[in-house]
């Protein structure tokens, strides 16, 4: 098991190499090491896998993607299919280039959230509830609760279910599902109520709350007012000032925030130890990320328009993006 | 003055989530990275909204009370990812609505906000979409209580009107939620410097075309999902929630020494 941080250091650099290339060849690399990544650390036996895999994901988005794509962009040399002009809506060329940008557009797609799976396979929901900042110390509590009922609460709908299956109730209409749904309801709220009971005898925050501090309010609004005026002005292609109103906005609410969790005590009665391997990520995922975005800079960008060309390759730069692999490679040592 | 200031960030917030959400549409492509800047955007501006809504979520009641329903709506979301019904039909909106309109906003807000986080987090489903997701999911349950003076001027308190009213309500957001999640997969899937995009017609214009031809199907599913939910369980439920209110309202006090 690694750091929860190293992985979220090697999520930020395979998203930042993601969203600077559109180049195919790049992203199909990327996509690759991402998955073979995510292949490596997930184990046959762990009960819940990810509802949708990049593979399924994959099949579905690039062909939607390269679709609308070329129903929206009608400009590119190659026509495929001249629709006459005169038909409502979808009149115009459906040119070759215009599908392949927006299959470009559904492989990035694809990429991102190859990259994610790996995040959501590789770190345990208790330690992601850990990233949750320490301001937000109550929502914290209120997801841990969450995520440790949920499971109670599906195998409880299954035991209403059968207790009103045994009773000869069928679900036929929507109607029907309201014997099951009310129970459910009806006894979560008492469960809500003896689990408030038990907190409040442990001495968990009794009455009354700590609603927020003049200071952190205050600096939370100059925060959004600078976010908001920041981004108007960089719409208004005022860039230098829309920029420094959003950075100093970003800084002021995320100033509120440590404002908020300086104040809440915090314990660690067991640290995560941070390791060779931990250092082999993150270094591998950094080097990957830098190396890329400095020796595929003339070779990054890719634009299919307005004439359909092969795509440029430049080999150290692939080889880079080979950094990502390295968990692959460590994260079952000595396990 | 707290309740102005309040209002003032609520207002911010709103109104920096649907610049953000509208701005793919309005200025298309500026930079390759605009979807990811966007999301910062909006990520940080939920943060200062979540920072003072919480600020009421600090007694066990209010917690335990908003984490088990959390739990009951994400695993509805569960139930609803392992089983596919038909088209975007999402149980979850309706006890969001309904919630919120019972026990007033913040608790909507929380629990739109964090049904999704949880459902995120167990079904490994976190990704650059789920700020958007909690945002919009949140705005569901802050607005129900806006029903309210309606119900009251029309004498609707415990008559089917008042089942009537927050059914169209669900129906409205069921829409407006895809509307709004287009707006945001319109920046990924599209993306940037689509180039026949250049004008703010032709953009809307694609966009309608986008939204037609991608979620309109969904979004009536959704809508009128939360429409026939909201009427069938509707009234039982509401007699739940506040007979429940009812016995929450009970303070502990501790003994003086």
């Amino acid at each position: 098991m690694l750091h929860a941080v190293a992985w979220v250091v090697w999520l930020t650099a395979a998203l930042v190499v993601v969203s600077t290339t559109r180049n195919p060849l790049y992203l199909t690399l990327a996509v690759a090491a991402f998955m073979t990544t995510a292949r490596a650390i997930h184990r046959p036996d762990e009960a819940l896998a990810a509802p949708l895999s990049p593979g399924r994901l994959a099949l579905f988005v690039i062909p939607l993607a390269a679709f609308i794509n070329a129903l929206l962009a009608r400009t590119g040399d190659s026509v495929l299919i001249a629709i006459p002009p005169t038909w409502p809506i979808i009149g115009g060329p459906i040119t070759a280039e215009a599908l392949i940008y927006g299959a470009l557009n559904g492989l990035m797609l694809t990429a991102l959230f190859t990259a994610f799976t790996v995040l959501n396979l590789a770190v345990p929901v208790r330690d992601l509830i850990r990233f949750i900042p320490r301001a937000f110390y109550p929502l914290a509590v209120v997801v841990s609760i969450a995520v440790t009922f949920a499971p109670t609460t599906l195998r409880q709908m299954q035991q209403i279910r059968e207790a009103q299956a045994i009773r000869g109730q069928r679900m036929r209409r929507l109607r029907d599902w309201l014997p099951l749904f009310m129970p459910l309801l009806t006894g979560g709220l008492e469960r809500a109520l003896q689990l408030a009971e038990a907190m409040a005898s442990r001495g968990f925050a009794g009455e009354g709350g700590t609603p927020l501090t003049r200071r952190t309010q205050a600096a939370s609004i100059a925060g959004l007012l600078g976010l908001l005026s920041g981004g108007l002005l960089t719409a208004w292609r005022q860039t230098r000032w829309g920029m420094g109103l959003s950075v100093g906005g970003s800084m002021a609410i995320v100033g509120a925030l440590g404002l908020t969790g300086r104040s809440i005590p915090h314990t660690t009665y067991r640290r995560t130890p941070w390791g060779y391997r931990e250092w082999l990520v993150t270094g591998g995922a950094l080097v990957a990320m830098t190396g890329f975005l400095f020796l595929g800079q003339a070779t990054r960008a890719y634009n299919p328009y307005p004439t359909l060309t092969w795509p440029p390759f430049d080999a150290l730069a692939g080889t880079a993006l080979l950094g990502f692999l390295l968990p692959a490679l460590v994260v079952h040592e000595r396990e | 003055m707290r309740r102005f200031l309040r209002a003032l960030i609520y207002a911010l917030t709103t109104a920096i989530g649907l610049l953000a959400l509208v701005a793919p549409v309005v200025m298309p492509g500026r930079t390759t990275n605009a979807p990811l800047l966007l999301t910062f955007v909006v990520g940080l501006s939920f943060v200062a909204l979540l920072l003072e809504v919480q600020g009421d979520a600090v007694n066990a009641k209010f917690i335990a009370l908003l984490g088990i329903l959390t739990a009951m709506n994400a695993a509805l979301r569960f139930a609803e990812v392992a089983i596919p019904g038909p088209g975007g039909f999402s149980p979850i909106f309706f006890l969001i609505i309904v919630t919120g309109y019972v026990y007033g906003g913040r608790f909507g807000f929380l629990l739109g906000a964090l049904t999704l986080l949880v459902s995120a987090l167990i079904t490994g489903g976190v990704g650059p979409w789920l700020p958007y997701q909690m945002l919009t999911a949140g705005w569901v349950g802050l607005s129900a209580p806006l029903l309210r003076p309606w119900a009251h001027w029309l004498h609707a308190e415990g008559r089917r009107l008042e089942i009537g009213l927050l059914a169209l309500f669900g129906l409205g957001w069921g829409l407006l939620y895809g509307l709004l999640m287009d707006l945001t997969s319109w920046a990924f899937i599209v993306g940037p410097a689509a180039p026949a995009s250049t004008t703010f017609r032709a953009t809307v214009r694609q966009y309608g075309l986008f939204y037609v031809t991608t979620s309109l199907v969904w979004d009536l599913v959704r809508g009128f999902g939360n429409l026939a939910l909201t009427l069938a369980f509707g009234a039982p439920t509401l007699r739940v929630l506040r007979r429940f209110y009812k016995r929450f309202s009970f303070t502990y006090r501790p003994q003086a020494a």
